[in-house]
């Protein structure tokens, strides 16, 4: 009993040798290019700091002005999470779905995938102009094959009430970002995990359920952690479309934006570094939340043992 | 493997080339817009097939900046950001998820919260740690952090070591093979696609990246194609032929690149099939 | 590695013994820019001593702010809009100019004087300028006379613009625009024409509800309600650009345009056989006439250059009248100096002639020197945006704006102070 002990604690002095050793870079990232910055911006957000002259403190006022005096916070907040409750899910279905599809035993599988993958390395600003164009209500592509089939096509990027839907269809274009992720997972499943199920009679449906599934889960569930992230920032498509307006009528005010608008036209960055730290704690108690989840449905292989 | 029947090739096949064209079409607007006359962008119904294809669009772009020296900089960014991330962030991704030591978990949720703070209120401070190291106006803020591990791939390559069997690090462990024989023998090999696709992301990531070199970057001859190319979105407002040249000529060499690395994906799956 | 980066960066161009070197930062891009970097050529080339290098950072907030704000300052910055100068000079960022000026002999007065208004804060000069714009509205002469207006008496009030507006607006049989007369735009210009105010500077009120601000929302709305915004909207998605021959006025789709002289170099090389007048901005009873805008991006010398002097003296340069003259000229921009605006060499063309008498009246309204311009700037547009879709009325969105920027303007004011 003893001996076992010394061992696993001679095990557990190596492991941690080991594991601070691998994560080393990454330490030193912390330590010396995030865990400052990060902590100045706390401290900017319980001050007045305009960026040109040193910060004064002013407590929680900041975060008072923000809940009680800011219209247009809640205006970017819920457009965000407009976003990241519908948006976010379409996208991912969409991709997974395609993978999917993808992995199937086609010839010109190649052709496809670069297919699907391409737009989705596009440059966003490209990408943004690009859709501002093909959804223009009168002259865009979108709306013309609309028009082809009988349907008069909305206003999209120009109507307050399809402006939002018209960035997720923007999105969803570039879905193959995801597809590849999934793709590349589902490519790592062994095959003989397939053959077993057959073999107890599994069909199809009981094969994505048992065997795709479970498999592909870590992998979701980095997807959903960063789709969540990345769309509480959801920040670039928003700026280049409405030139850094929010408009028509605020639809497309996110939150980020709002908070450039307040950091870099207003002079407010402690402002705007309060609401950063709202948005890190909103994003927070979502990932928490979806990780708490996870226990439930996501299955690691190499934590079988 | 079952052979698939005809039948479900075919619909496999309907089915993956209908959603294609949603995929497709855009992109061939944004290409064929870039090679029409202003009046053909303008023309209803639209014309599909440009009648004289205009390359001046893209000479346009081209002479707007020093594109080549442009290029150049950009390659040497993407180049070594590539080599960072994908060492680095493997490195900690392993730490991550095959050893088990006192607060992993603890500081892999750090790592995560990293990423849920908006850059833009930590800009200042860090600006300022790179203008105290004196790098400002050099690649280094846009190349050097790469080499520390980035959250992102970190988190990524996580999840991909993680579904890789511990079985296979302890076959190794019996033949008296440390942390690095497991890294270098087992999971490298395996996370070949995984890697691929870190290095990929990087080399966009840094492609289109335009606020780094705009804050870093001081001097002209240092700029990148996407400084460049915003500056020449920035002149052309509506005259959608001349942005979609500029966006095709963005996007050109990364579709190459792809092609390139489409190999290694392809090698990744060749190895999981021994695997299997 | 490093050290192959560090090579890479520090290439050439050695700066002969004895010479300081200046840091200029532009906005602008292509053409402007060009014109820019001429011009730095010849000042280079005169000035032994001194060497500008210049940046293009396209306009970017971010860049600029944090240029001051990182200690990496440039020397000289030509990337401030006339918006934002209120608040950086109240922040004591930027060098008063009025030594500078006197030691050369100069003064603001040397300007227009909306312009020379727009460059100061508190009376005291923080910035120049090397050129100005102006707003007005160019009509198409057939379609007033196919329409039965006399092409060579433009309205003068705003009830002959609405009538001329809608003399001019052809719909389909489904309701759809062939062509409309006039949308009106820019509710901040409006309100001065009706003869209103953002802002009294004696009295340090916010006037975002008075009643003449409220008349001219009410106006554009009314525009937006006759014609149908959304149909509005939708016609003029299929505009082309302004520097293309298919912009909407060249084309005859809009027989009324709301821009400045700046339209001039698109009219003569992308319509070169159209026939077009201009007139100033109609009025109300009660309203200004000849209203105009100021705007635009300003040069400034920030506290923190490490040479004032040379950057000065390379400023002062840049901004006599022979380098703004060879700058305004070569891009067909309005001259800002009093002096030039007399010269012939820009008042042989009849519209730059119209424009100049224009930009040097006494109603031209530039920024009203408030620091927290830009961000009210941006709540007049929003303020309009909702206005003209008919979402909610004149009087309660400009009301609640008043209270709104008066809340932030009395706090932005306390924590400069």
């Amino acid at each position: 009993m003893k001996l076992s002990d010394t061992m696993r604690s001679k095990q557990g002095r190596r492991d941690l040798r080991n594991g601070l050793l691998f994560a080393s870079p990454w330490l030193i990232h912390l330590a010396v290019l995030i865990a400052y910055p990060i902590l100045s911006s706390f401290y900017y957000s319980l001050c007045n700091y305009d960026t040109l002259r040193p910060p004064r403190f002013i407590g929680l006022e900041n975060y008072r002005i923000l809940f009680t005096e800011d219209p247009l916070f809640y205006a970017s907040l819920w457009n965000t999470f407009y976003m990241v409750v519908i948006g976010l899910p379409v996208g991912l279905f969409l991709s997974l779905g395609i993978a999917l599809l993808m992995n199937q035993k086609l010839s010109g599988m190649a052709f496809y995938r670069t297919l699907y993958y391409l737009p989705s390395i596009c440059p966003v600003v490209a990408t943004s102009i690009l859709w501002l164009w093909l959804l223009n209500p009168e002259m865009g592509l979108v709306n013309t094959m609309l028009g082809q089939i009988g349907v008069q096509g909305p206003g999209w990027l120009v109507a307050p009430e399809w402006a939002k839907p018209a960035l997720i269809l923007m999105g969803l274009w570039g879905a193959g970002g995801g597809m590849v992720i999934y793709l590349a997972a589902l490519q790592d499943v062994p095959q003989q995990l397939y053959e077993a199920a057959s073999l107890d009679g599994a069909g199809k449906i009981a094969q994505f359920r048992h065997v795709t599934l479970p498999m592909l889960s870590p992998v979701i569930l980095f997807n959903l952690i960063m789709g969540l992230i990345g769309t509480f920032q959801y920040f670039t498509q928003a700026y280049v479309i409405s030139r850094g307006s929010g408009g028509p009528q605020d639809s497309t005010l996110f939150y980020a934006l709002h908070l450039f608008n307040v950091a870099f036209l207003d002079f407010r960055m402690g402002y705007a570094c309060a609401m950063a730290w709202v948005l890190f704690l909103i994003t927070l108690a979502a990932s928490l939340a979806v990780f708490r989840s996870s226990a439930r449905w996501v299955y690691y292989a190499g934590e079988s043992r | 493997m079952k052979r698939r029947s005809i039948a479900s090739q075919w619909i496999g096949h309907v089915t993956l080339l209908a959603l294609g064209l949603f995929f497709v079409l855009p992109f061939y607007w944004l290409v064929t817009t870039s090679l029409k006359s202003d009046t053909e962008v303008f023309a209803v119904p639209p014309v599909w097939v440009p009648k004289d294809l205009l390359w001046g669009n893209f000479v346009k772009a081209v002479n707007y900046i020093p594109f080549f020296t442009f290029l150049k900089n950009t390659l040497i960014i993407c180049g070594f950001s590539v080599l960072g991330a994908v060492t680095s962030s493997s490195l900690v991704a392993y730490s991550f998820s095959r050893i088990r030591w006192p607060g992993r978990d603890a500081l892999f949720l750090v790592l995560l919260a990293t990423m849920m703070l908006p850059g833009q209120v930590t800009l200042i401070p860090v600006f300022g740690i790179f203008r105290a190291l004196g790098w400002i106006d050099t690649f280094l803020p846009l190349t050097a952090p790469h080499f520390l591990g980035s959250a992102f791939y970190i988190f990524m390559l996580r999840q991909f070591f993680m579904t890789i069997p511990m079985e296979l690090s302890d076959a190794v462990r019996i033949d008296g093979g440390g942390e690095w024989d497991i890294f270098s023998r087992v999971i490298l090999p395996l996370s070949r696609p995984a890697l691929a696709t870190v290095g990929l992301f990087t080399f966009i990531g840094s492609w289109n990246d335009f606020g780094g070199p705009l804050l870093y970057l001081n001097d002209e001859r240092k700029a990148t194609l996407s400084l460049g190319l915003q500056q020449f979105v920035s002149q052309h407002g509506a005259e959608w032929s001349l942005l979609m040249a500029a966006s095709t000529l963005m996007t050109i060499p990364i579709i190459i690149l792809f092609f390139f690395a489409q190999r290694t994906f392809i090698q990744g799956i060749a190895v999981s099939g021994i695997k299997g | 590695m490093a050290a192959a980066f560090a090579l890479a960066g520090c290439a050439d161009e050695t700066l002969p013994p004895g010479a300081v070197e200046i840091r200029y930062w532009t906005g602008w891009t292509g053409d402007e820019l060009n014109a820019q970097k001429r011009l730095v050529d010849e000042f280079n080339r005169s000035h032994p001593r001194i060497r500008v290098r210049v940046l293009s950072v396209a306009g970017s907030y971010q860049k600029v702010r944090i240029g001051f704000a990182g200690g990496a300052t440039p020397d000289v910055v030509s990337a401030v809009w006339a918006d934002e100068l209120a608040g950086y000079a109240a922040r004591g960022v930027l060098r008063p100019l009025d030594p500078y000026l006197a030691r050369s002999g100069r003064s603001i007065e040397e300007y227009v004087p909306g312009v020379s208004r727009m460059l100061q804060f508190k009376g005291r000069p923080y910035a120049l300028a090397v050129t100005t714009n102006t707003n007005f509205i160019l009509f198409n002469k057939k379609i007033f006379r196919e329409v039965g207006l006399d092409p060579e008496r433009p309205p003068r009030t705003l009830e002959e613009l609405d009538a001329a507006a809608a003399a001019c607006t052809q719909r389909n049989p489904d309701g759809s625009f062939v062509r409309y007369g006039y949308r009106p735009t820019g509710l901040m210009q409006w309100a001065y024409v009706f003869g209103g105010q953002w802002y009294d500077a004696a009295s340090g009120e916010v006037t975002a509800n008075h009643p003449a601000n409220v008349q001219a929302l009410d106006w554009m709305a009314s525009y937006a309600a006759k014609y149908d915004v959304t149909r509005m909207q939708n016609f003029e998605a299929t505009f082309g650009s302004n520097a293309t021959p298919n912009g909407p006025f060249f084309v005859g789709k809009v027989a009324m345009w709301q821009t400045g002289e700046w339209a001039r170099a698109h009219l003569t090389r992308h319509a070169p056989n159209l026939e077009y007048g201009w007139f100033p901005f109609p009025i109300p009873p009660g309203g200004r006439p000849s209203t105009s805008g100021a705007g635009g991006s300003v040069f400034v010398i920030p506290v923190a250059s490490r040479h004032p002097d040379e950057a000065w003296e390379f400023l002062d340069w840049l901004t006599k009248p022979y380098a703004v003259a060879e700058f305004c000229e070569s891009i067909t921009n309005l001259p800002p100096l009093t002096e030039l605006g007399k010269s012939r060499r820009f008042r042989d063309v009849p519209l730059m002639r119209f424009a100049l008498d224009l930009a040097a009246g006494q109603n031209v309204f530039g920024p009203p020197g408030m620091p927290v311009w830009p961000r009210y700037v941006q709540e007049i547009r929003r303020v309009e945006d909702y206005a003209i879709f008919g979402r909610k009325p004149a009087q309660g969105l400009l009301d609640d704006m008043d209270f709104r920027v008066e809340r932030d303007l009395v706090r932005t004011l306390r924590e400069v102070e």
